[in-house]
């Protein structure tokens, strides 16, 4: 029975779990990821969902019961932050390697030293290179549906990948917003149960796992399973949009983008304050769109090609630090090596916000998109990269 | 029937081909061959690290492995997807080396014990970090020659089974591969208890420890023989010693092998007063409750 | 198959041999098979270690030079 009320990020993405029917769920308890496994661990015990939860002793093991689980042939669902997902660091160069569509929610916080408990995207960006697959979330509903959709995106015969959904700690997942869980029977028209067709551990069916004794092979085609996950990902948004009623545009969405001569492009729980703020700009005729980067692996560079045509300068914002970077953060690096082929290249601003969880101020947005126009207008960029939170704006509010 | 065909048919039905790539008198490949004719074709085989590896890769039945710092957790992952699944006549044994389980992994053996998941964990002990060339390891005995520790390894060897049983665990044995028929009943014994069974298995490698190969069986029978490697199982917390041999001068075992040949008398003293006194406290705590 | 590389193999004096079974019980690689005929050798795989000769304790098997 499909019902809506106000729902934190946690327990939605444990009613995620719920609904994907997932069976086995190793996890290991960090701030801010808590409520979601104790939100499960009591799903389970109230006999609404059917998964048997691993109260493992380390994030590092969380993840190796997750891949043993996986190749014997179960629905895994895990979960970690920050530490914990540096802690799991061996582990998660496993699932993609082996093609095993695992599905695990990040739910972003701050890398330690100088790290704290409130978020910034550091912990899954730091992932990129692993070969799971990055959806970014921006609110409770869309964790619910992203896990669903996830699981239907890795478990494709064409892919076979892990899916890591990521959301902002705090702002996500400990923050209420209105979400509708959908019934069961959709989803399982939705999504069917889980076959590796690859390869089985039973005894009476063994098929050892694929192995080519070539690394480069082995890579590449790894590779070539994250860019069928490209269209993979569109075409299973396009179908959740039809049955659910809710999509969120594959793997960008341009938001009041009409006539716009720049864009921000943001990721995570910010984009929800960057709407508001844009709307208003837009009211008062400031020619400024904003650009939503929700899947960061596959990157969608042809997509971001395409767009970037119509848009004088791109701006994109950085919840995230890369130290000795070619030049700024993780997502700009990103962004630029994708407008990098084109002929006529829009410019590219940088902003450092939101670092270790602070507040992303809406003074903050309308100053980026204030710089942004400024730089449009004289055809250059005054900062490479702008470290927002020192820039004296004034009182907050 | 060709001789040729005859041995397929031998490797078929014991599930492990003939030609492993471990060294010759390796024991790792013997004690794999002793454990699958006690479990049977129904088993799934976790676990990989120690050059015993190369032994798994000749198992002829389902195998699975990640590196060799996840010992036991992968394992966990797997019964629970048997669970899902409603598959309880499936053994899982979870394999690893003695770095990997009393070292690196430790943490997540104990984790495992402490869970009491289903699944039977051997210690393939071969006494350091062989795969790598010849490292010291937590298990590496007293005295020992290895590439860290040239002049003898300074440390005693870690105590595992102790350690696994102080988890009130169902099951804990040590066995060899030189008493085979112990180690095959202990090993069809662990396959009938639910819950956590551990066996610390001990290894001879003729690389490391430098001896001639032909002698692998010789010196592991020594070994227990001196008591330097005792046999005992402790069931439900009741320690009961299993082989209690007359026991033979240390200096036999370790004038056996080249690992132990900078020794200097004092320590030879030192080792042979530690095992007198472990031999001791096991005869005496044999068929007692052990307060661990 | 690749051939392996050995330096001794094992030969056996099937008079002496009382087929007692030690060898194919310790035999690391499970390449001797005791059967009516005595010990059997395959030497595919064999590699040579001598456990087998080591083992027997009537000595009816030697290791052999071969390379």
């Amino acid at each position: 029975m499909s019902f809506t009320r106000m729902m934190e990020g946690n327990e939605a993405a444990a009613w995620g779990a719920l609904l994907s029917r997932a069976q086995v769920v190793p996890a290991y308890p960090i701030t801010p990821q808590t409520e979601l496994i104790s939100s499960i661990a009591s799903l389970i015990a109230e006999g609404k969902m059917k998964a048997e939860y691993i109260k493992v002793e380390g994030e590092h093991t969380a993840m190796a019961a997750a891949v043993g689980a996986s190749a014997m042939g179960a629905r895994v669902f895990t979960a970690s932050s920050s530490q914990g997902i540096v802690f799991m660091e061996e582990a998660l160069w496993m699932p993609p390697g082996m093609r095993l569509p695992i599905g695990m929610c990040i739910v972003n916080r701050a890398i330690a030293p100088i790290g704290g408990l409130r978020p910034d995207h550091n912990d899954s960006l730091l992932q990129r290179d692993t070969g799971w697959i990055q959806l970014y979330c921006e609110n409770s509903q869309e964790v619910l549906d992203t896990i669903i959709m996830g699981y239907r995106i890795g478990e494709d015969k064409r892919i076979y990948l892990p899916v890591a959904t990521c959301y902002d700690g705090y702002f996500v997942s400990a923050t209420a917003t209105p979400t509708t869980v959908p019934s069961q029977a959709e989803v399982d028209e939705f999504l069917p149960p889980y076959k590796h067709e690859m390869y089985s551990l039973l005894p009476e069916d063994w098929k050892p796992r694929p192995y080519r004794e070539n690394i480069a092979a082995s890579r590449y085609e790894v590779q070539q399973a994250h860019e069928k996950a490209k269209k993979v990902i569109e075409d299973v948004d396009k179908e959740y949009r039809k049955r659910f009623g809710r999509g969120y545009d594959g793997a960008l969405e341009e938001y009041n983008c009409d006539g716009a001569e720049a864009v921000l492009v943001t990721m995570g729980s910010m984009t929800g304050t960057v709407r508001d703020v844009i709307d208003e700009l837009r009211v008062k005729g400031k020619k400024i769109g904003l650009v939503k980067l929700r899947c960061f692996r596959p990157f969608p560079t042809e997509e971001l090609q395409r767009l970037a045509k119509k848009y004088h300068a791109i701006a994109v914002v950085d919840r995230n630090t890369s130290y000795g970077s070619a030049g700024g953060g993780i997502v700009s690096m990103e962004v630029a090596r994708a407008l990098y082929a084109l002929d006529d290249r829009p410019l590219l601003l940088n902003f450092h916000v939101g670092l270790g969880g602070t507040d992303v101020t809406m003074r903050q947005i309308d100053y980026m998109a204030d710089e942004t126009l400024k730089a449009v207008k004289a055809g250059k960029v005054k900062e490479a990269v702008d470290w927002v939170e020192f820039k004296d704006l004034g009182p907050v509010m | 029937m060709t001789l040729d065909n005859k041995f397929d048919e031998y490797y078929e039905k014991n599930f492990y081909q003939g030609g492993t790539t471990c060294c010759p008198g390796c024991g790792g490949p013997l004690l794999w061959r002793m454990i699958l004719e006690a479990l049977g074709p129904n088993t799934i085989v976790y676990g990989d690290g120690p050059c015993a590896m190369c032994a798994i890769r000749n198992i002829k039945l389902p195998t699975f492995s990640i590196h060799f710092s996840f010992i036991a957790d992968g394992a966990t992952g797997i019964l629970a997807a048997l669970r899902a699944k409603g598959r309880q006549d499936i053994t899982v044994i979870s394999s690893g080396g003695d770095g990997a389980t009393g070292d690196i992994s430790l943490g997540k053996v104990s984790a495992a014990a402490e869970r009491n998941e289903n699944m039977i964990q051997i210690c393939v002990d071969n006494e350091a970090y062989m795969n790598t060339g010849i490292q010291k390891s937590g298990l590496t005995p007293f005295g020992a020659w290895t590439t860290t520790t040239p002049t003898g390894k300074e440390n005693n060897k870690k105590e595992i089974p102790m350690i696994i049983a102080a988890h009130r665990v169902p099951y804990v044995a040590t066995a060899s591969i030189s008493y085979p028929r112990d180690l095959k009943a202990k090993i069809e014994k662990a396959k009938g208890i639910k819950g956590f069974k551990y066996i610390h298995t001990v290894i001879p490698c003729p690389t490391g420890w430098r001896f001639d190969p032909a002698k692998s069986v010789e010196v592991t029978r020594l070994g227990v023989d001196t008591w330097a490697w005792p046999l005992f199982e402790i069931e439900q917390g009741t320690l009961k010693i299993s082989a209690k041999p007359e026991q033979k001068p240390i200096t036999e075992y370790l004038s056996a092998q080249g690992r132990f040949r900078q020794m200097k008398p004092e320590h030879v003293e030192y080792l042979q007063k530690e095992i007198d006194s472990k031999r001791i406290s096991l005869l005496e705590s044999n068929g007692r409750k052990l307060f661990l | 198959m690749s051939s392996v590389v050995r330096s001794f193999r094992p030969e056996v004096d099937q008079k002496k041999c009382v087929k007692c079974g030690l060898c194919q019980q310790f035999c690391p690689e499970g390449t001797v098979i005791v059967s009516d005929e005595g010990a059997v050798f395959d030497y595919r795989f064999c590699k040579g270690c001598g456990v087998c000769g080591n083992e027997c304790r009537v000595k009816a098997i030697t290791m052999v030079r071969e390379v």
